[in-house]
């Protein structure tokens, strides 16, 4: 019998030509790094885009000019910023973003908006989802983080890992995450919202856990100090279905005394419709608060006064729409509320006086939810 | 003319009981497609390569709109512009849609498993079951139709250490015929690409930045291990009818691929889904006398699903590794159910049915990690449906038939969905259809029961539709019809306007879970157009040709949330408005060659389809693949070699942000058959 090896030569012949004519490729689409110069007064506004999209992005606005940039990270970078955009804070020039779904935490030139450094989830041993980040100084900084029970220390300057703090906590669910940072003497304090219903405080000199804070509510979301040394804590109370239950869904607002870490006040709100948050006025002697509407209260007051301060709008069918992030400017005291619409297309961001009167409207990224303001 | 052969047909079926089921149901199935609007996907199509799955072949030879995360990821069909729950699929009959999610992901069904596929549009999905406001994809293996013992065994080897193993073992007598396929596929699956989502910056002593690149990276995470097996069998002559008995079983353990955004180490991840999945049906059917058919069906499938995502780190020591198990989702299905149906033809022009369908479905969900408490639900769900069609064919060229459904979940009654369909012949061969129809959509039980955010006050999703086209074919002899040289052409073209209101959609929430409501109204409408041409030339070469366009405009109608809300009136996100594909294959004596291609739009990730923010849309692409085949024959023995290059013109693309796929990448089949 003869083999077909004549037909099988051919066969290859033919599909090595096929290999050939395959043997163009595209070009490399990508854009060229956009030069910003953003002199002056600015608020960074992060948005966090959608989960597991990839499309966080950060916004740039002008209150002098009302000028607002989006995407201003891609655009000065040619690079996205990543998975779930957390949270934004700034020292000094430069602007830290912690991007909770990519283990990133991006340093940028807060004027050109170009990449000083990064620290990336391998370089340290524990850094898994980075959630927020406190400065201790120039050269230490805190960052907590949603899947690890650690706190990573690192060098902000040199954007270096330096070490651990193990948040570990014997609770039901064996776990511990941690979210935003206050810092009162010595003592850092950080909620852990995930499944918690705990304050776990740090000793800044040893980075080691020294004591816990239990609320009665769960899932404390937000936390901010006053003037006073007081440590005002929300929560967003768990969830509570027909069938299971991890909390009873009513958020409580909490004052504790930072130095004795004695909760001195507890207030229970109303039934949370977007999330709850709170911010201060620049010296700290107001506090606001998003409950579905956005609230404020002296720091010596002992309940959530019952009008709103700002209200959120209501649709034909009076669906109260939901804010979704709040920041106050340090310097001129104006509010700023984020509006993620309906969580998939551009939000807004209102800006209003420090006596709630709306100054201006603009548009920015998906689920805008941080601010920081230079 | 038809009469009087359908008489015939049915005077001769008369006499012969083997032959009068095969003719009975012919007749039957023939006024049984009035007015249906349906893609018929043959074997050579779907058995290109043992490589494929049904949503690679989906997207390739039909006009639905397959979104896919990725080489062996989920892959899901969307018919007219709707979501991928909006799609039912059926495999010998059998409902096999997830009763969690309502979907199925198609990239795990191996396209070699499938020997007949039937694309059901709008409501042309409602003759074979409800809710499918899309559309309905039906399945359909066979047992071995040549007599004796069969054998054949296909070997792939491709690109990314991808193995594809495939046999087929096939036996058949005048009683029985039997049918058992192995398919087995491995692949690391850790294609390059260059990630222009990132950007490496190198920098000099003084950190100043001295060169920028996007870097090419690897698909990670991103390997698979699919095995499948199928037993068919046929008995005939069992209490007078057919008894055919399928049993699938999928063992499957997938990498699930990170990011192109995400700056971990893959290697301190375990990020995969395993799945194991047992299908069975037992399906009898018997023709009595010249004018009754009786179908009995039973079925039974499980399913596992296990979603393991956690990090194993070493501690601050460099000592002791910790396993950090960030999600355990784990959840069990089970699904029985019970089919019968009854044709009655009481005359050659009327053909009437009643089926009733029984379904119990039961599903276990829990999330094992410190980061859940409890069951996300264990519940079980009895779904009861009953249908009545009528079909009547007042003159030669007109066809009527109304369908009337009723649909029970638990004690809750979905309103009866009604559909009417039409057909009149214009010409020979050429055939104008139209049909109306009102649809809903039952929740599933993840939209009902999941915790956290599962609603138990959703409302059915409902939907109304109404298409209508001109199905035309025709036969030519050419060249004289020297050497058997002749063309055959098939076209199709369809508009159709849908509408479904209270549709569900899940939301995030303020306590970081998401939930679903009825939220959205969306007007979907357009036209699609398939063109089939198949031709014998002279000396042995053969052409065929097979194109398919979808124009889907998917608009939302929904009231705005506030004076913010721009949506209204947009296209739903990644839904294309154009989607089209082209198939040529050319034969010459033992020689094939293939050419596929196939195109989408642009498609939006928001809402309000805004494509200033960079990330707003997705750029429309084409892709091309081409297959060369030679045929062997050494005695007995059949034998061909393959080879296959995907993505012939390496173009780099996404379908879901974030998702980047595989480049130019190869596979060579080596084929035994006796």
């Amino acid at each position: 019998m003869k083999l077909p090896f004549n037909h099988i030569a051919t066969f290859c012949k033919l599909l090595a030509a096929l290999a050939l004519l395959a043997a163009c490729s595209n070009s490399d689409p990508g854009t060229d790094e956009e030069p910003f110069d953003a002199q002056g007064r600015g608020v960074f506004i992060l948005c966090e885009g959608n989960f597991n999209a990839g499309n966080a992005s950060l916004s740039f606005y002008a209150p002098d000019t009302r000028r607002v940039e989006n995407a201003v990270f891609q655009r000065a970078n040619d690079r996205r910023l990543g998975d779930t955009g957390q949270s934004i804070s700034l020292r000094g020039s430069t602007a830290y973003i912690a991007v909770e779904n990519s283990g990133i935490i991006w340093a940028i030139d807060a004027q050109t908006f170009r990449v000083r450094g990064q620290l990336v989830a391998g370089q340290t041993a524990h850094m898994t989802n980075p959630r927020y980040i406190h400065f201790l100084s120039d050269t230490k900084a805190y960052a907590t983080d949603l899947y690890a029970p650690y706190i990573t220390v690192f060098n902000p300057q040199t954007m270096a890992y330096v070490a651990s703090i193990s948040t570990e906590q014997p609770s039901a669910f064996g776990y511990s995450s941690t979210e935003q940072m206050v810092q009162y003497g010595h003592e850092v304090f950080t909620n852990c919202w995930s499944y918690s219903n705990k304050l776990l405080v740090v000793d800044t000199r040893t980075d080691a856990l020294t004591d816990s804070i239990t609320l009665t509510s769960w899932q404390p979301k937000s936390m901010v100090l006053d003037a006073r040394g007081k440590l005002w804590v929300v929560t967003d109370g768990g969830y509570d279905t027909e069938e299971d239950s991890f909390g009873d869904n009513i958020p409580h607002l909490y004052r504790i005394d930072a130095a004795t870490h004695t909760v001195e006040l507890d207030q229970a709100l109303d039934t949370d419709e977007g999330g709850v948050q709170l911010a201060t006025n620049p010296d700290a002697t107001v506090l606001y608060l998003i409950n579905n509407d956005v609230y404020r209260m002296d720091i010596t007051a002992t309940h959530v006064p019952v009008r709103p301060f700002i209200q959120a709008e209501r649709n034909s069918r009076g669906l109260r729409h939901k804010l979704y992030g709040i920041g106050v400017d340090h310097r001129s005291g104006e509010i700023y509320v984020a509006d993620a619409v309906d969580y998939s297309q551009a939000g807004v961001v209102r800006r209003y006086t420090s006596e709630g009167e709306l100054v201006d409207e603009f548009r920015v990224g998906i689920n805008p939810n941080g601010f920081a303001f230079k | 003319m038809f009469f009087i052969s359908l008489a015939l047909s049915c005077a001769l079926a008369a006499q012969d009981e083997s032959t009068m089921r095969e003719v009975s149901v012919a007749a039957f199935r023939r006024i049984g497609d009035t007015g249906l609007q349906r893609t018929t996907l043959d074997t050579l199509v779907l058995h290109q390569n043992v490589a494929l799955s049904m949503s690679d072949i989906l997207t390739q030879h039909s006009s639905l709109f397959i979104k896919s995360y990725g080489r062996a990821t989920e892959s899901t069909v969307e018919f007219r512009g709707t979501s991928p729950s909006h799609t039912q699929v059926l495999w010998n009959g059998m409902k096999i849609n997830s009763p969690m999610l309502g979907t199925v992901d198609f990239s795990t069904i191996p396209a070699y498993f499938v020997d007949e596929a039937n694309l059901l549009h709008g409501a042309s999905s409602l003759t074979l079951t409800g809710g499918g406001l899309g559309g309905a994809v039906e399945l359909a293996t066979k047992a071995a139709s040549q007599p004796g013992l069969g054998f054949q065994y296909i070997q792939g080897i491709g690109s990314y250490k991808t193995f594809d193993q495939f046999a087929r073992f096939t036996y058949a007598n005048e009683r029985v015929a039997s049918s058992t396929r192995v398919s087995y596929a491995t692949s690391r699956n850790d294609f390059r690409y260059t990630n222009y989502d990132k950007k490496v910056d190198e920098r000099d002593a003084d950190g100043r930045i001295i060169r920028s690149y996007h870097p090419t990276e690897r698909n990670r995470s991103g390997y698979f291990h699919d095995l499948h097996v199928l037993q068919q069998l046929t008995f005939k002559q069992v209490l007078g009818g057919t008894l055919d008995a399928s049993a699938w079983y999928t063992h499957s353990l997938r990498g699930l691929p990170f990011l192109s955004v995400d700056y971990r180490d893959d290697r301190d991840f375990t990020n995969e889904q395993g799945q194991d999945a047992v299908r069975s049906v037992v399906d009898w059917q018997r023709a009595l006398g010249s004018n009754w058919a009786l179908d009995a069906r039973a079925g039974y499938a499980y399913q596992s699903i296990a979603y393991d995502y956690s990090t194993t780190r070493t501690t601050a020591d460099g000592t002791q590794p910790t396993a950090n198990i960030i999600t355990a989702s784990h959840s069990y299905s089970q699904q029985a159910n019970l089919h019968l149906k009854a044709d009655y033809m009481p005359a050659a022009d009327w053909l009437l049915s009643a089926s009733l369908d029984l379904a119990y479905d039961h599903v276990r969900s829990h999330d094992r990690s410190p980061f859940h408490i409890g069951d996300n639900y264990n519940r079980g769900r009895m779904e009861s449906a009953l249908s009545l069609a009528a079909r009547y064919r007042p003159t030669r060229r007109l066809s009527l038939a109304a369908v009337a459904r009723e649909e029970l979940y638990a004690r809750d009654l979905v309103p009866v969905i009604p559909a009417f369909f039409g057909e009149y012949t214009l010409l020979k061969g050429l055939v104008f259809k139209v049909s109306v129809a009102r649809n809903y959509r039952y929740p599933t039980m993840d939209d009902l029961y999941f915790r956290p955010g599962g609603n138990p006050d959703l409302r059915p999703e409902r939907g109304f539709t109404y298409d209508g086209g001109l199905e035309g074919s025709m036969r030519r002899t050419l060249f004289g019809g020297r050497d058997g040289s002749s063309l055959s052409l098939k076209a199709n073209l369809s508009a159709f306007d849908s509408y479904i209101s209270d549709w569900i959609l899940w939301t995030p929430n303020a306590k970081g879970y998401w939930q679903p409501s009825n939220l959205k109204k969306v007007h979907n409408y357009g036209t699609e157009l398939s063109l089939s041409a198949d031709s014998r030339l002279p000396r042995q070469w053969t052409a065929a040709l097979s194109a398919n366009y979808a124009y889907t405009p998917s608009i939302n109608q929904s009231e705005d949330l506030d004076a913010a809300d721009t949506s209204f009136g947009k296209q739903l996100v990644y839904v294309p408005l154009h989607s089209a594909n082209l198939s040529l294959r050319l034969g010459w004596r033992r020689w094939a060659l293939a050419y596929q291609w196939y195109a989408y739009s642009e498609r939006f990730t928001t809402t309000s389809n805004d494509v200033s923010r960079i990330t707003g849309r997705l750029k429309p692409y084409y892709m091309s693949d081409i297959t060369l085949e030679h045929r062997l024959r050494l005695r007995r023995l059949q034998a061909s070699v393959k080879g296959v290059v995907y993505n012939l013109l390496g173009s780099e693309y996404v379908t879901v942000l974030s998702r980047p796929m595989a480049g130019r990448h190869f596979e060579v089949f080596v084929e035994i058959k006796l």
